[in-house]
């Protein structure tokens, strides 16, 4: 059940926000006005004044921890045409990376936005490598436009926990 | 109190050789490092503090980030000046020894010193500069040294790119008498960012500007709440206890003033005497005698008693022949000098009787007609009021009594 415009949860998905680990979510390289919260927590993604942006380039280093082990299926990112992410790559289970060391090891996965997506159409990841993650680290590398600056509106997690089989 | 990793980058090239900073440009900045170390640690005990040099043969760490000071300090020694400073180089390798750290969760800073002139131009040093800002590290600058034209700038370009929050600053210190340290107590790099830093840099600061701290006991209560408690309750306590002690003292003084009063009545009669210089010749060498004696008697048995004891009373007694010998007030400061001396709080209280015996003592008999307080035998009572035991005390007063009988 897939929509363009909005953001139906996949079937048999569970928004992923909830198991996220707060106290120990980093993102380098943004600017302090525009922060990760403006487009990973509830209510704050929503709002379409308060968006993620980047501060001294163009990248950007993102950090989620989740309170428990979990799987993901697929990832929504919204943004501006123009600012919004292009190509982002997907690392799992790795603390504290730097930029220096993005290119060190290769992700789990690697996705190219495509404007669809910017508006909000999920993109599927390859469900396989992401059955035990622990922690998720989002790299934007460069944006649609390929200006100085990414802006981020919304980021949203879907998958699922392992809880119901771990008993 | 934020928990902090910091690099220190020390500037040892030829630059650093000029001896207008005292002792050389290098030992002040050796002096400034130790204090900020100290400073560093002391705000939070988990901070750490690493130290490179950025001259010489080339850029060198001398110890990687830790809280072990003693580590640190003793890296200090022994180090060469000579060569170039490599400003571009020596900051990337603070980054990497930061990016290595132990603690992850600790904020990532470099303090730079920069003594020479900087060869670099705008660009390359704003490159440098975002990339710090990208890995969120802060820098402080410490510029000092050379001022060739440019210099200021282009520090304060690296640090405008840098800058996140105000949390990087730039520090110029001119040449003259003041101490570099002295001088960086007062800037931020020093007292840290924000809720105005550690108890360690506040205390400092005023001390070195006899200001006010801000708060009651140089601790933030909201953010260290039960050290400021315990700080306060200690305090009133130590208040507390020193009214109850003045409140003790002030009541043997009354009680000693109207003995004093006694003495000094005694001594009356014997001035009164008609033949009272050569008798009081007399008196003067058996009192002196006497008063020997007995002060040899009391550091005997002050001796065999505990050490502070008789170190005390050999002191007070030398004090007072040879004070009272010149100068009355001497004798108060003597008398005070070595009251401040004494731990034990029993002696403490009896000098304090003995003090204010003194005081009352010598004023009553500088207002008394007649008396001459350098007189030998006001001396001696005046030695013996000092001593620690009541009976000599009374013995020696039993006896200006008794030769005043004669």
């Amino acid at each position: 059940m897939d929509s363009a415009a909005a953001s139906a949860i996949p079937r048999g998905q569970v928004d992923l926000v909830d198991f996220v680990d707060w106290s120990g979510v980093e993102c380098l390289n943004q600017s302090t006005s525009h922060s990760l919260t403006n487009a990973l927590k509830q209510g704050y993604r929503d709002d379409v004044g308060l968006h993620l942006e980047s501060d001294a380039d163009e990248q950007l280093l993102i950090y989620i921890p989740f309170t428990q082990v979990i799987k993901l299926h697929s990832v929504v990112i919204k943004g501006p045409e123009e600012e919004g992410p292009k190509t982002v790559k997907l690392f799992t289970n790795k603390e504290h990376m730097g930029f220096s060391n993005v290119s060190d090891f290769p992700s789990s996965d690697s996705i190219a936005l495509s404007p669809d997506n910017l508006k909000g159409k999920p993109v599927n990841l390859k469900y396989v490598k992401f059955q035990n993650v622990r922690s998720l680290t989002i790299f934007i590398e460069d944006n649609q436009g390929g200006n100085d600056v990414s802006k981020v509106q919304k980021i949203v997690l879907y998958g699922t926990t392992d809880w119901p089989t771990k008993l | 109190m934020v928990l902090e990793a910091t690099m220190i980058c020390i500037d040892n090239s030829e630059w650093t050789r000029n001896g207008d900073y005292s002792p050389s440009r290098f030992q002040a900045q050796a002096e400034a490092v130790n204090l900020i170390c100290g400073a560093k640690t002391q705000s939070n005990p988990e901070n750490t503090v690493g130290v490179l040099t950025m001259a010489g043969k080339g850029v060198r760490v001398l110890v990687t980030p830790t809280s072990d000071l003693g580590k640190i300090l003793s890296c200090m020694h022994g180090l060469e000046i000579g060569g170039e400073l490599n400003l571009t180089a020596g900051i990337q390798v603070a980054q990497l020894a930061l990016k290595h750290r132990q603690n992850k969760k600790q904020q990532q800073r470099i303090i730079v010193f920069a003594g020479s002139p900087i060869k670099y131009d705008k660009k390359t040093l704003e490159a440098i500069g975002r990339k710090l800002k990208k890995n969120s590290v802060s820098l402080d600058i410490v510029d000092f040294g050379e001022c060739d034209d440019g210099k200021p700038e282009k520090l304060e370009t690296l640090i405008s790119v840098v800058n996140n929050n105000d949390s990087s600053h730039i520090v110029r210190v001119p040449p003259g008498p003041n101490a570099l340290s002295d001088v960086l107590m007062s800037t931020p790099i020093f007292t840290g960012d924000g809720d105005g830093g550690s108890g360690f840099a506040a205390a400092a600061a005023a001390a070195a500007a006899g200001g006010m701290s801000g708060f009651d006991f140089g601790v933030d209560p909201n953010i260290d709440p039960e050290l400021a408690l315990a700080l306060r309750v200690s305090m009133e306590e130590e208040r507390a206890r020193q009214e109850a002690a003045a409140k003790k003292a002030a009541e043997e003084a009354a009680k000693q003033e109207k003995e004093g009063e006694q003495a000094s009545s005694s001594h009356d009669a014997t001035m009164a005497e008609p033949d009272s210089s050569s008798a009081s010749a007399v008196d003067d060498k058996r009192h002196k005698l006497t008063d020997d004696e007995t002060a040899l008697l009391e550091q005997a048995l002050a001796m065999s008693m505990d050490d502070p004891k008789s170190t005390n009373v050999a002191v007070a007694d030398t004090d007072m022949s040879e004070a009272t010998a010149d100068d009355q007030e001497l004798a108060f400061a003597l008398q005070m000098s070595v009251q401040d001396n004494v731990k034990d709080s029993s002696t403490h209280s009896e000098m304090s009787k003995a003090l204010e015996d003194q005081s009352f003592v010598s004023s009553i008999l500088n207002s008394l007609p007649g008396v001459d307080p350098n007189d030998a035998s006001v001396k001696d009572l005046l030695a013996s009021l000092q001593g620690q035991s009541e009976p000599l005390q009374k013995q020696n007063e039993d006896k200006p009594e008794n030769e005043g009988d004669k």
